[in-house]
């Protein structure tokens, strides 16, 4: 792939190509390509196991990739990595770390503090602010081991939000999560569209694709489908991606989450 | 007899005991100091034991670097030598520890285990070698066991306070990337540090104050000045900076205390008395911290007892329950909520109903989100302001209003 001639690939916020990752012999993503397109809010969708995290984490380099290519905005991952922010998902730390939430909020400024320097109340305010765009400013000062699965999910947003960030990218936001909270991420995310940001996430929740995202990449280990939500987004698809383990009314619901709410009432 | 020990002990604590004593108290302050703080970020990363792997593997190259130098000059006892020597075979012992942990199914602590044992017998021998062997200054080796301060050189004592002041600079240096790794690796990664590099340089600071600490407190003791100081410091605080400065503080707290009192009499082991200064430090902040100490657990949960009470007895009075506990009655009463004959006062009534308002807003949210609520600590004893996002409370606000039945 040359990505210097490739205008599609320069202009990505994130554009893998052949991506590969493997644990052990057995490979958990296969020859990915995909392309992210600006200021789009895209959906990676498939079953348990499926290697959607696992995508994330080699584009992002945290997990080894065995084979391919990843570039964000047309150069490689280490020179860019200012231009992305990561919400991890919730598990991946220990709550019990002598951390405020102001504390876990500040790391997100790691890279516009030099060693010298003390945290400044320029920084805080920056802090605060993120924290107030997701309702938790109250709880600035508050431990983080304090806090429930929806809050300590808002004080990651808050943290990813404070880098500023051409692209968010989010391992299951939504997971284990109220639905006050999922209504507040979900605004948020919108609103960042709405500025022109480019969010990718890694969704579980079938019936609320359509509602959230405009995008879609359904993998399982290899790409099965992605673009236009009302064009990827197909029964065919599904099926392919979940092996045949949805059934018709389900599919039905996902598919016309409109018409299944009409027959209901 | 008291006196002739505390007289000697104030002339040192006032640096007023030659300039070697002072000289060796200084270094062993800023050792403590950046144990103390290599120490927290360590502990941060849940990898505590290795610095005693890292420790006792230093033994078998200072027992070399003594041999060497012994069959080279006839005299084994240059300190830059011994701690060169005991820097490759600790740094050797970390190398076998982190092989063993990524090429085979070992877990890290039985890698430590396996490690730490050969490589501190494999001295023992030596030194059992080197005291047949017919050499000057084998009795010295003993002090790099328990630490010994009392007949250092002045040349050795600015030694080892450059270096731990140069460790202690380098710790500062790396303490926002050494925090990120500690608390999500992953999420380090993304930000574009190279989480393994960032570990490799915290291991290897601990390996130098490992090293450099040698003489000051011995190979045995020098986990207990990068382990209990950041343990200590853990009770007071919960925001990690603070708690790598408190660590910092007490490790200096305590290499002054020990080296101070090892200087009262020749032939006190410093290592011990560093130790059990920091012991000291560590035992007062167990009983009296505010946050975790002991006495604060027991206050806090008479006051949470009391809580307890007095919410009961506010909802008693709500829906006109009698109460007979004694606890909750002089709860409500001391708080001006009840008169002496029990009935409410109109404080009481007001305070009643705002508590079965709240009741109900948290049985709500009990109900809307049962995942959620059996997360959190304590629900419907805290102000349901303090304890959820606005947007939550506001929501199952309106909720509420729309249940029928609900008296607003």
């Amino acid at each position: 792939m040359n990505a210097a001639l490739d205008p599609e690939i320069a202009a990505s916020p994130l554009a893998v190509h052949g991506l590969t990752v493997s644990y052990g012999r057995k490979p958990a993503v296969y020859s990915v390509d995909f392309v992210t397109p600006p200021g789009s809010m895209t959906a990676i969708i498939g079953p348990n196991g499926a290697g959607k995290s696992t995508l994330l984490k080699a584009a992002l380099g945290i997990t080894r990739r065995l084979s391919g290519d990843v570039r964000v905005f047309g150069k490689p991952y280490a020179e860019q990595s200012r231009h992305v922010a990561y919400v991890p998902q919730r598990s991946s730390v220990d709550w019990d770390f002598p951390a405020t939430v102001l504390d876990v909020v500040m790391m997100g400024l790691y890279r516009d503090l030099r060693w010298w320097q003390l945290t400044r109340r320029r920084h805080r305010e920056q802090a605060m602010q993120s924290l107030s765009r997701v309702g938790m400013e109250a709880f600035a000062e508050r431990q983080i081991g304090q806090l429930s699965g929806g809050q300590q999910q808002r004080v990651f947003l808050a943290r990813a939000l404070v880098q500023d960030a051409e692209l968010m990218i989010l391992d299951e936001p939504f997971a284990g999560v109220d639905a006050a909270t999922e209504k507040a991420i979900v605004e948020v995310l919108k609103s960042l569209k709405a500025r022109g940001k480019t969010l990718l996430c890694v969704h579980h929740d079938l019936a609320t694709v359509r509602d959230y995202f405009d995008h879609v990449l359904l993998i399982n280990v290899r790409r099965v489908a992605a673009g236009r939500v009302d064009q990827a987004f197909t029964s065919a698809a599904l099926q392919e991606a979940y092996g045949g383990r949805l059934s018709d009314v389900q599919l039905a619901r996902i598919i016309c989450p409109a018409a299944h709410l009409t027959q209901r009432a | 007899m008291l006196t002739t020990w505390l007289e000697p002990w104030g002339r040192a604590l006032l640096f007023g005991a030659g300039y070697n004593t002072s000289l060796v108290t200084l270094g062993a302050m800023i050792l403590g100091a950046s144990a103390g703080m290599i120490g927290s970020f360590i502990l941060l990363r849940k990898r505590s034991l290795v610095s005693d792997a890292v420790s006792h593997a230093t033994l078998p190259g200072l027992t070399l670097a003594f041999i060497l130098m012994a069959t080279l000059w006839g005299d084994g006892r240059w300190l830059p030598g011994l701690l060169i020597g005991a820097a490759a075979s600790a740094a050797f012992g970390l190398w076998a520890v982190q092989t063993i942990r990524d090429r085979t199914r070992l877990g890290e602590d039985a890698a430590i285990g396996a490690i730490l044992s050969t490589l501190f017998g494999f001295g023992v021998v030596l030194i059992t070698a080197i005291q047949s062997m017919n050499v000057g200054g084998q009795a010295g080796l003993t002090g790099y066991l328990v630490g010994a301060t009392a007949g250092m050189l002045a040349s050795e004592a600015t030694l080892i306070t450059a270096c731990a002041l140069l460790l202690l600079v380098a710790v500062f240096v790396m303490r926002r990337a050494f925090l990120l790794v500690c608390f999500d690796a992953d999420y380090a990664t993304t930000r574009g540090l190279n989480a393994r590099h960032i570990d490799l340089i915290m291991l290897m600071l601990l390996l130098a104050v490992v090293v450099i600490g040698l003489k000051v407190t011995g190979l045995i003791l020098i986990v207990a000045l990068t382990i209990i100081p950041p343990v200590t410091g853990r009770f007071w605080t919960d925001r990690p900076l603070r708690m790598v400065a408190i660590a910092a503080l007490c490790g200096a707290l305590a290499g002054y205390l020990g080296v101070t009192l090892s200087s009262v009499r020749s032939g006190l082991p410093t290592g011990p008395l560093i130790v059990l200064a920091a012991f000291l430090l560590f035992a007062v902040s167990l009983l009296f911290s505010p946050r975790r100490g002991i006495v604060a657990t027991l206050a806090a949960h008479q006051r949470f007892k009391r809580r307890v009470h007095l919410r009961q007895g506010l909802l008693a009075l709500a829906r006109d329950d009698a109460i007979y506990d004694d606890l909750t009655l002089r709860v409500l009463r001391r708080r001006g909520y009840i008169r002496r004959d029990g009935v409410a006062t109109p404080l009481g009534a007001s305070a009643a109903r705002d508590a079965e308002h709240e009741e109900r807003l948290w049985a709500l949210y009990r109900n809307r989100y049962p995942d959620e609520a059996a997360q959190l600590d304590h629900q419907g004893l805290v102000p349901i302001n303090s304890a959820l996002p606005p947007d939550t409370v506001i929501t199952l606000e309106s909720d509420l209003q729309r249940i029928p039945g609900s008296v607003q």
